[in-house]
């Protein structure tokens, strides 16, 4: 290669070289767009346009300007943009307009993380200092020093935190910010998509706490929130703070054209349809870019692919650029080096760098050139997240998302057109989940004693106080409910587990060092943190010593082993109600409450290169009870005659392995929120029955969606098998190759869609 | 499906504390006049109060001057009142210029030990002063809902008074009034600004290391000579009050308020003790006198320490060693450079460990003081050795200091050559 490369020559020679071009399944091109501006408001504080004039901004964007107008009016926002827009401003201004108003005045700014709080408490510092205002914020988190805390309570316009310091720190210590809450007109909540599943629903009840506190203290403050492209964003923040909300929607950012490459590595054995790792096929593309002084993102799935992936670029551009032009980037670093790497990436000293999907939120690192990402991040709406890095205002930009063998990516990969013509996910929570919804009542009679006929957001409550009342929580009295215990309601709900007892996982490797390493839900634990489990942590491996599963404790200690455990689940479901159902041809379709009771009972070490199995052993560990919710196809039970009791069976756990990873692309969530087993003969009804189950006990609305869109799902599933090229079954489609395994499932997903079972 | 029946399957995974027993039913409400077991509530001495159609119990029980609660009588308050008065010392205990009728010797129960508003206190209880009687008086929540009533009854009255003595009550009980005050604050007059007097720093700065904890009833046995007969301990306190918003019957909650009746005594007795030992009106051990000494000296009261360090260091006790480093401290501070290292120097030569600081202060002294740079070589090459054999040089403190030490050698080494 003569002298360097641009990002547009690059593209030319991977479309032609030999090497990248047959693997490129995909290439589309996104037209630039011009900037739509529209002149500062005329009320805008004269400070504040100077401030942004002597930035160079003479403008608004139409969305920025729109925001301002209907914040100014009255109205509860929430604002969609993309990466990069310059969205902080539709906040921003209309707060800080309010401000040089009324100096008493008081926002309060959510953002999902420490980070970035942090991240947009220095952006507002400096633009409060460029404008010349006396105004006080202040980020408030577990890491502000209590003389400052005390400052903030009192004086603090502006209080910069994230949902959790407010559920634990700030709503049940209410009466230390009585004036805050008194003059509260706004609540800015940044990065709205995040909530969503079950956090978005613990926070939707953290915020039917604050407004309940706000109208103690006289106060009914506007909501401003801005989102990521989803399917729902005002469904999502109407759900969240039950105010009615106004779209803003008009994106008036300029942007570069854009290439967005679809890339499936090659396959490097026919039969199995196994291809060559993702890792190293994205390692490959990066190098592209990064020895041509493109700054580039690489986005890759875990901890410790991050790691690898970092090491492996270090080592081959080291001689050309110096290692430490390239950093990693993800949940463990210290936020001081954090904070460096952001600046490194602005300032353009580091060109490359290789992160989680920590860097998927709004933290700032300028726009970058190039953006990789080894394999799909699991939601359309995450992919555009990533993808965002990517694009500068002016210039060329390109995404290559690379495909892994998992049957999702194989979907998306080979299906472009879901990917493009799809509108993002929907973001759903359930703030009504019985068992959050109780914690939440909890955490508000803590706050304020509830008032017979008070609602809780939309929330009928009376029952829920009653029955807390026998269980001697709360105290009724003259028309009155009383908290009445001796806890500290709060500090026992934690909005992010997905179950509330975890289990802590404590390394005891050092002696009188021994620290708390991790946690874990209780119902993973089974399997993960059974005693001589191999546990993997940052990279590390550990052996549990010992899991004390009454006290929620797992003791490991660090090992070097070349081999990993595997556990065996025995999972029995059992339906308690049937509430909806549709038959469809000879299935059922239904949806309804069950209980899933899950025992492990053995695990086995297997060998990292050769899976060969080298030992196994008991598992003595009581059963686990989950109640949930979840959707089911039931087979005609004559199928075990004409099918085969084995071929039935067979073909039920290939269906299923697809459906665990079909499914979660249209109900927006983690593959791990959502499970699926397959039974051959069903307890309640006997027959052949395919259940996907909320992993969170009471359900958060995932089953039901599942329900009403069954028909897509199976129809994609179908489609999946028929698409894989391996010959009879493989990791990408039904699990593992097995004679005619891929005509079994096949069947039953036709017969699932009211056809038949053979096809000429 | 009910609700209900769903929130019971469900109950597993919730959070849900163990009942404590089955709840029994009251009634409804009911009317002010009739209010349940008033023959226990009189046997108790408590009358109710109303405000509105809430009311409040109030306890009270008045006690003669003479009466003697442990070591002292409460007359004794006076002679230490006239004392604080007369001695002249600054001090965060001393109530020179007040008398005993402004003090509020007060203390509360809650239903939690965690701050955080749902921590309802359910009883403000206090002794004071009045006339020719010790009066305790306490504000009993005996229905939840009467929060308003309870502070209304309570702030008239203590009207008249304008401190409290405590015992923990500056970083718990007030900040729990101003709590639980806050959520009524437009139904109820406003909180006092109270002086505080919080015995618990006192207490702590004196026994800490002799004690086991600082609890109040150990002090009462170790200091005090209090004795108290089937006391319910205080962590019973929020259980056997939920208990009574069960059953209603004051014989449940009696264990609580004679619990708290001891506390509010107590701290009259504990009050006149600290004083006297920090007045010198009470033989103090050569322990208490040691860290009395040191209290004076971080108050910046040189003269009382020096006097109290003196007395030690011309003692055999075993303090000995510190109070001859904690004089020369002071006579350094004074400036009496020769008077300190007088007693530095004499300890020297007794021999035993001394550490590197205080080889790192007598360097000090000689190469800014004393002009002699040989000797603070000398001194510090030896708190060099010292830092050296720490052998926790991975402490950043540790490095630091040896980095400091290091320096200063650097620098004697120089002035020395240059001579």
């Amino acid at each position: 290669m003569q002298g360097k490369m641009g990002i547009s020559e690059i593209l030319e020679y991977l479309r032609a070289d030999d090497r990248f071009r047959r693997n490129i399944v995909h290439w589309t091109t996104i037209p630039p767009r011009l900037a739509q501006t529209v002149p500062f408001p005329e009320e805008l504080d004269q400070r504040i346009c100077q401030a942004l004039a002597k930035r160079g901004i003479d403008s608004l964007y139409t969305h920025q300007a729109r925001s301002f107008q209907l914040v100014r009016e009255g109205k509860n926002i929430v604002a969609v943009t993309p990466t990069a827009s310059g969205k902080s401003m539709c906040y921003h201004l209309p707060v800080l307009q309010k401000l040089t108003e009324d100096q008493e005045a008081r926002a309060l700014y959510l953002f999902p993380t420490k980070a970035l709080a942090q991240d947009q408490k220095s952006e507002l510092h400096d633009w409060i200092n460029e404008m010349g205002l006396a105004i006080k914020s202040e980020t408030y988190d577990g890491d502000t020093p209590s003389a400052i805390r005390q400052m903030i309570r009192k004086a603090g316009n502006i209080v910069i935190t994230n949902p959790d310091m407010l559920h634990s720190a700030i709503l049940p210590h209410h009466t230390k910010w009585v004036s805050f809450f008194e003059h509260l007109k706004y609540v800015v909540i940044d990065e709205l998509h995040t909530y969503r599943g079950v956090f978005g629903s613990h926070v939707a009840n953290v915020l039917r706490r604050l407004q309940r506190i706000c109208r103690f203290y006289g106060s009914d403050p506007q909501f401003i929130c801005t989102s990521a492209t989803i399917a729902n964003p005002r469904e999502l923040a109407e759900q969240l703070t039950e105010k009615p909300m106004q779209l803003v929607n008009n994106n008036g950012a300029p942007a570069g054209k854009k290439h967005f490459i679809f890339y499936n590595p090659p396959v490097v054995n026919q039969q199995l349809n196994i291809r060559r790792s993702a890792t190293l096929e994205a390692r490959d593309l990066t190098a592209q870019f990064l020895q041509n002084g493109i700054q580039t993102i690489l986005f890759a799935r875990s901890r410790v692919r991050v790691e690898i992936l970092l090491t492996y670029l270090q080592e081959l551009i080291k001689r050309k650029l110096g290692p430490k032009t390239i950093q990693g980037y993800r949940g463990g670093y210290l936020p001081s080096q954090r904070r460096q790497i952001e600046r490194g990436l602005r300032q353009g000293e580091i060109i490359g760098v290789v992160s989680t999907n920590a860097l998927e939120l709004g933290v700032d690192i300028g726009q970058l050139q190039a953006c990789i990402i080894t394999g799909y991040p699991g939601s359309v709406a995450s992919t555009w997240q990533q993808a965002g890095r990517a694009g500068r205002r002016q210039g060329e930009s390109a995404v290559i998302m690379v495909g892994s063998s998992s049957p999702l990516d194989q979907y998306i990969i080979q299906h472009p057109e879901y990917f493009f013509e799809r509108s993002p996910e929907t973001a759903r929570i359930n703030p009504d989940n019985l068992i959050i919804l109780v914690d939440h009542i909890k955490c508000a009679a803590y706050e304020l004693p509830f008032r017979q006929g008070e609602r809780f957001g939309r929330a009928e409550i009376v029952e829920i106080l009653e029955f807390l009342t026998e269980e001697q929580i709360l105290h009724f009295a003259k028309g009155k409910w009383f908290w009445m215990n001796e806890s500290f309601p709060a500090h026992n709900v934690s909005l992010r587990s997905a179950a509330q007892e975890n289990v802590v996982i404590i390394d005891i490797t050092e002696q009188g060092n021994e620290r708390v390493i991790g946690e874990m839900d209780r119902f993973s634990s089974l399997t993960l943190l059974h005693e001589e489990a191999i546990y993997l942590h940052q990279g590390t491996q550990y052996q549990v010593e010992r899991l004390d599963y009454a006290e929620k404790k797992a003791y490991v200690r660090e090992v070097q082993v070349d081999y990993y455990t595997d556990a065996n689940l025995a999972v029995q479901l059992k339906v308690l109600e049937e509430e909806q159902g549709r038959t469809n041809g000879q299935v059922e379709i239904a949806y309804g409450e069950v209980s899933v009771h899950a025992m492990a009972t053995m695990f086995k070490k297997i060998k990292f290169e050769t899976h060969e199995n080298i030992g196994s052993g008991p598992i003595h560990l009581p059963e686990e009870e989950l109640h949930t919710n979840a959707a089911w196809v039931s087979f005609p039970e004559t199928l075990l005659q004409t099918m085969g009791q084995t071929e039935v069976e067979r073909g039920l756990i290939g269906v299923a392995h697809v459906l665990q990873h079909v499914a979660p692309l249209f109900v927006m969530c983690d593959p791990m929120d959502l499970h699926v087993i397959a039974q051959r003969k069903a307890i309640h009804s006997g027959q052949p029955t395919v259940f996907l189950y909320d992993r969170y006990p009471g359900g958060i609305g995932l089953s039901e969606e599942v329900y009403k869109e069954m028909g897509t799902i199976l129809q994609q599933a179908e489609h999946l098998i028929q698409s894989c090229g391996c010959e009879s079954g493989c990791p990408s489609c039904i699990g593992a190759a097995e004679e005619g395994g891929k005509e079994l499932a096949q069947s039953l997903l036709r017969v699932a869609q009211g056809g038949t079972l053979y096809v000429s | 499906m009910s609700l209900k029946g769903k929130l019971n399957r469900l109950k597993g995974h919730m959070q849900l504390e163990e009942k404590q027993q089955p709840a029994l039913s009251l009634p409804e409400a009911h009317e002010a006049k009739e209010i349940p077991h008033m023959d226990k509530w009189n046997k108790l001495q408590a009358k109710p109060q109303f405000w509105a159609d809430e009311f409040v119990m109030v306890r009270e029980v008045r006690y003669p001057l003479a009466y003697q609660h442990g070591r002292y009588r409460f007359e004794q308050l006076h002679e230490i009142l006239a004392a604080w008065q007369s001695c002249g010392l600054d001090h965060p205990l001393s109530a020179a210029g007040l008398n005993a009728e402004q003090l509020l010797f007060f203390d509360t129960e809650t239903t939690g030990l965690q701050g955080g508003v749902g921590n309802t206190i359910f009883l403000l209880g206090y002794s004071r002063f009045d006339g020719d009687s010790v009066v305790m008086r306490q504000h009993f929540l005996a229905e939840a809902n009467a929060e308003i009533a309870l502070y209304q009854s309570f702030l008239q009255a203590v009207d008249s008074a304008t401190h409290l003595v405590t015992f923990n009550g500056k970083s718990f009980d007030w900040p729990q009034v101003r709590t639980r005050h806050t959520l009524v604050r437009h139904e109820v007059p406003q909180l006092p600004q109270f002086g505080h007097f919080d015995l618990l720093h006192g207490a702590r700065r004196l026994w800490k290391h002799e004690l086991a904890s600082c609890r109040l009833s150990l002090i009462e046995q170790a200091k005090l000579g209090v004795k108290r007969q089937e006391d319910v301990p205080g962590y019973m306190a929020p259980i056997l009050y939920f208990d009574y918003l069960q059953d209603a019957n004051p014989d449940t909650i009696t264990g609580v308020l004679q619990h708290n009746e001891w506390d509010v005594l107590s701290l009259i007795t504990l009050y006149i003790h600290l004083s006297g030992l920090l007045l010198e009106q009470q033989a103090a051990s050569a322990e208490e006198r040691f860290e009395i000494a040191r209290w004076f000296e971080t108050l910046g009261a040189d003269q009382p320490a020096t006097i109290l360090y003196e007395q030690i260091a011309n003692s055999r006790h075993s303090l000995r060693k510190e109070a001859c480093i904690a004089l020369g401290h002071l006579y350094k501070k004074q400036k009496n450079y020769s008077q300190a290292l007088a007693v530095w120097e004499g300890l020297l030569q007794e021999g035993g460990y001394l550490s590197a600081d205080f080889f790192i202060e007598l360097a000090k002294i000689y190469e800014h003081q004393q002009k002699d740079a040989e000797k603070a070589l000398y001194y510090a090459k030896h708190a060099q050795r010292l830092l050296q054999q720490k052998g926790s040089l991975l402490r950043q403190k540790a490095k630091q200091d040896l980095r400091a030490c290091e320096q200063r050698i650097d620098r004697l080494q120089r002035k020395l050559t240059r001579l």
